[in-house]
């Protein structure tokens, strides 16, 4: 038992124990909500119970690494207010080693206002080795909570064609990940996690979609324009601009998450098909989109500050809403922002000899939106928002309720653009 | 102090009524409802089997079915409300600089607002656009719910605020207001789509709103924007005041184009009130007669009348909060679900509700109780009695309290009595409707030391916004000892998200068109209809003993009274 005082809206530890089995941890849960003494106190005077536990879900958290376990760990305990849960961060080394676990176990609490009770969570921090370490289902099993939904957040490379992966998001209700941060371009684990869309009910929460949501919301903002909305449906290029550190932007070497669901979301709620999936274009600035939305959207290009056209041509790809052919390029542009980052999103619509031209880009706390009619430039707006944390992402994907048919959609047509196949 | 505390509770006559609803003329008398303008047929719509059949072959053109933007789909709003400006009347007064500036400002900064938006404020005041901007800069660091302020957004929101120094009693001024506004529309791109907010005197509505109808501002078709009215409570002093209104209103706008502002009903507890019923399955079959012994709605302030003493004296806790506020939420808790999440359907299911409450029951001596407080301690602090308050009558008659018992006769809660409350210095500021359920019909553990509770639901409105369950649970042990345990939820622990302000909530819908949480001429009067007679009855009765509770109490005597004679008690709260 720790006792330290409670600051409000501060989750502060308040037990600890280890356990080497599973059986060991199960007591030591039981044990920290029957101590019958169980207080804190306040300026010097005991007498405040802990209140029973509260958890409103399971979060299994799958890190490979030290690091990214605490990481993972503090952006859950600043989440123990709003969402309590039984958090059960799960870290497996040396494989070919032999079996052994070792695990902490840790109750935070958080006084939610004066007054009120304690507000009190468990975390499990898991290690373990060997063949234990591979079968992440048989450790996380037996410790959720029953009845309640189960998080499993995965950050990193989530191998989701393994048994173990599978078993583990067989018995999942929501998985998240971050698929901007997985290695190479990230479009084959992005197509395998679209898998699962077919052969599970998971909900899925991307950081890398949810993060893009300032941009769809401006992107949207452009069509509520009682002007402007009759070419939605008359969308002929989509062009997405993305940094990279490498000059001769080579296959594979920066992750394309973020750029494709940019067009996944555009195809998914426009209905689009994909007729031609993504490839390397025919000519650099010259791609299936050709020069028009190269060409900045009725005005001069302008490139982000430090940025310059990379070597590479990019990726193009044809879409169609079942009248016209909607091409769609993806290209690199060096530049010092964090490799895969959107820099600009530009759409072309044409409609009854009329053309409307969006160009969107973003920056740490703001988006910037501007819109050409025939050339003339009809729109010039500024969107304050700002870049969300792991932590906001996280809160997030919780509250999210069942399968969001809008992730849905993007995640499929991205995969059905990346790796071909219907969306 | 508190000598007779039965004073307050008096019989009024029987309560008054409109008469059948029938159209009527615009000339009609007071007495009459206000006539429906219908929206006009589109020109193009098919008008009998034949076009409707030639249509459907391709024979005929049809209507062009309305685009929507099918990329909002799972963003924050179905869509940024059209290209507007809001005509703030009373602009340099109270209400618009403690609640309408600053959510309007929250409203831009969180993106909410259309690029192309103005606010034009409308007062006295001889200002400039820069002074009244350095005004409204002054409220907003003051009252926003979101400190610091974000200098950016505040930028882009002060190019967009403007200034209109009118005397609403100058017609020649409307007439200059057009030439503005049309202005403003050429330099902003608003497209002639107005918002017109009345944030002034009740007194000046009625007159207001005929010079915008003089000036042929109300008219929606002429230039292809929209025109809507938002008026702010009260909404009139009684059935007949009210009824005046409504019609001066509905000689210039059309009910659809009218936005009466109730702010509780913006609270995001109120708004989960109708998720809570029918977004849930378990709670709608126990929501009857059958299974709720009684409700009880409490909306109570520790605050006094600050200094509205002069304004207070005119209205009293019944015109101020029950008409209104409590009404409403009765009408929430009781009202049948609507066959369709819109506007209509809702209010009209609330409009039963209130038509159902009883007019006159045989003992309202015993269904309602006033009271005003005396001196007392609030929250650590000695406050005045209100007698003592400023710009309040040494001998004023005005409650500061008033509780009622009102019976809903339908088939959902015939029987089931409603307790409401209201008052001013009581202990705490809180608002809260308890759904007290039936005892279980066989008590199974009778013999057990402590009897549990009946199961109670509470719908916390105000602070810590929630809803809380009590059960009964076994204590652990070998003995059968049954306790009271509760399931709380709170809003602030379970979302991260914060809850806008009401206003903001308010004023969005009202730039969207859409006024499910807008109060209609019909509630209005129904609700009118039921404080009528209570006032009535108060003014034929003898002088009352006031003051008959203590600043800080939980009200008069007579209030507890009213429950304990049907074996029940208020909630501690």
């Amino acid at each position: 038992m720790i006792e330290t005082p409670l600051k409000i809206g501060e989750p502060v530890l308040r037990w600890t124990a280890r356990a080497h089995s599973i059986a060991e941890i199960e007591t030591e849960l039981a044990r920290i909500w029957s101590t019958p003494d169980l207080t804190s106190q306040v300026d010097g005077e005991p007498g405040r119970h802990i209140a029973a536990r509260t958890s409103v879900m399971n979060l299994v958290v799958v890190a490979r690494r030290p690091e990214i376990a605490e990481r993972c760990a503090a952006t859950i305990q600043s989440l123990t207010g709003r969402h309590p849960s039984r958090t059960i961060v799960i870290q497996s080394a040396d494989p070919d080693g032999p079996s052994w676990l070792d695990a902490r176990i840790e109750a935070h609490c958080i006084l939610p206002r004066e007054n009120a009770p304690e507000t009190c969570a468990e975390t499990i921090h898991l290690a373990c080795g060997g063949e234990s370490g591979r079968h992440l289902a048989a450790i996380a099993t037996p410790l959720i909570v029953h009845d309640l939904p189960v998080t499993v957040w995965w950050p990193g490379e989530p191998p989701f064609t393994t048994r173990a992966a599978q078993d583990l998001l067989a018995g999942a209700d929501r998985l998240v990940v971050d698929g901007s941060t997985w290695t190479g371009d990230g479009l084959t684990r992005l197509c395998d996690m679209a898998g699962l869309l077919e052969t599970t009910s998971l909900a899925i929460s991307d950081f890398a979609l949810v993060r893009q949501s300032r941009w769809r919301e401006a992107i949207a903002s452009t069509f509520d324009d009682p002007d402007f909305m009759p070419f939605l449906r008359s969308i002929r290029r989509i062009a997405v601009t993305y940094g990279t550190h490498d000059e001769g932007a080579s296959s594979g070497s920066t992750n394309l998450v973020k750029p494709i669901y940019h067009v996944g979301w555009l195809a998914s709620r426009l209905g689009l098909s994909v007729v031609k999936p993504l490839a390397p274009a025919a000519l650099h600035g010259r791609g299936a989109a050709g020069s028009r939305t190269g060409g900045a959207a009725g005005s001069r290009a302008v490139r982000p500050p430090g940025s310059r056209p990379a070597a590479g041509r990019g990726l193009a790809a044809t879409l169609s809403d079942g009248r016209a052919d909607i091409a769609v390029v993806i290209r690199p542009i060096v530049s010092p922002m964090p490799s895969g980052t959107t820099l600009r999103v530009e759409l072309l619509a044409e409609r009854r000899g009329s053309e409307l031209r969006a160009d969107v880009t973003a920056e740490a706390e703001t988006v910037h939106m501007r819109v050409w009619q025939d050339g003339v430039e009809v729109l010039d707006r500024i969107f304050r928002a700002a870049r969300r944390t792991d932590t906001d992402l996280l809160a997030e994907a919780i509250e999210s309720g069942q399968r969001d048919p809008v992730a849905i959609g993007s995640l499929r047509s991205a995969a059905a653009l990346a790796c071909g196949g219907a969306a | 102090m508190t000598a007779d505390r039965s004073k307050g509770a008096v019989a009024p006559p029987a309560r008054k009524r409109a008469p059948a609803k029938d159209p009527a003329p615009v000339e009609a008398p007071l007495d009459q409802p206000i006539p429906a303008r219908p929206a006009p047929r589109p020109k193009d719509a098919p008008r009998t089997m034949k076009d409707l059949r030639l249509v459907r072959r391709g024979k005929r053109a049809a209507r062009a079915k309305p685009v929507e933007n099918v990329l909002r789909e799972g963003l924050r709003l179905e869509r940024v409300p059209d290209p507007s400006i809001l005509v703030l009347f009373g602009g340099t007064g109270d209400l618009a600089h403690r609640k309408v500036v600053p959510a309007l400002y929250q409203l831009w900064r969180t993106n909410l607002l259309p690029h192309e938006f103005v606010l034009l404020a409308i007062g006295r005041r001889a200002y400039d656009d820069e002074a009244f901007r350095a005004e409204v800069r002054a409220s907003i660091d003051q009252f926003s719910r979101v400190l610091p302020i974000d200098e950016d957004a505040w930028r882009s929101f002060s190019e967009r605020i403007c200034y209109q120094n009118l005397d609403f009693a100058d017609a020649a001024g409307f007439d200059g207001l057009v030439e503005r506004l049309d202005a403003l529309d050429a330099e902003h791109g608003t497209r002639g789509n107005r918002l017109f907010y009345l944030a002034t005197q009740p007194s000046q509505f009625a007159e207001i709103v005929g010079h915008l109808g003089r000036v042929a501002l109300d008219h929606e078709t002429h230039d292809g924007g929209w025109r809507r009215v938002v008026i702010e409570k009260p909404f009139g002093h009684d059935s007949d005041s009210a009824r005046r209104l409504n019609r001066e209103i509905g000689r210039v706008f059309r009910e659809s184009q009218v936005y009466r502002i109730d702010h509780y009903l913006g609270k995001e507890t109120v708004r989960n009130l109708l998720v809570f019923r029918f977004g849930n399955g378990i709670f709608e079959p126990l929501w009857n007669r059958r299974y709720v012994d009684h409700v009880q709605i409490t909306v109570a302030e520790s605050i006094g009348i600050e200094s509205r003493g002069a304004f207070y004296e005119e209205t009293g806790a019944s015109r101020d909060v029950l008409q209104n506020h409590l009404l409403q939420l009765v009408s929430l808790i009781a009202m049948e679900p609507p066959a369709r999440f819109e506007a209509d359907a809702l209010r009209d299911e609330k409009v039963k509700v209130l038509r159902a409450i009883s007019s006159a029951p045989a003992d309202l001596a015993g269904s309602v109780v006033r009271g005003q407080y005396g001196p007392g301690w609030v929250a650590a602090t000695q406050v005045p009695g209100f007698r003592q308050e400023p710009d309040v009558d040494h001998d004023s008659e005005t409650e500061t309290f008033v509780a009622a018992r009102l019976m809903i006769d339908d088939w959902r809660w015939s029987g089931v009595p409603f307790y409401v409350r209201t008052g001013k210095r009581l202990p705490k500021r809180a608002t809260e409707i308890a759904i007290q359920y039936r005892e279980v019909p066989h008590r199974l553990f009778k013999d057990e030391g402590v009897e549990p509770d009946a199961n109670l639901l509470a719908i916390r409105i105000q602070p810590d916004e929630g809803i809380m369950l009590r059960f009964g649970a076994k204590v652990p042990g070998l003995g059968l000892d049954v306790r009271s345990v509760t399931m709380d939820f709170t809003y602030g622990s379970a979302f991260s998200v914060d809850s806008p302000d009401a206003y903001e909530t308010l004023i969005l819908d009202a730039l969207q068109g859409d006024a499910s949480l807008f109060t209609r001429a019909d509630e209005v009067e129904e609700a009118w209809s039921i404080v009528d007679p209570i006032i009535d009855a108060w003014a034929e009765a003898p002088e009352p003993d006031f003051p008959n509770y203590d600043a800080g109490s939980w009200g008069p005597a007579a209030a507890d009274d009213l429950l304990a004679r049907e074996g029940r008690r208020w909630r501690r709260i």
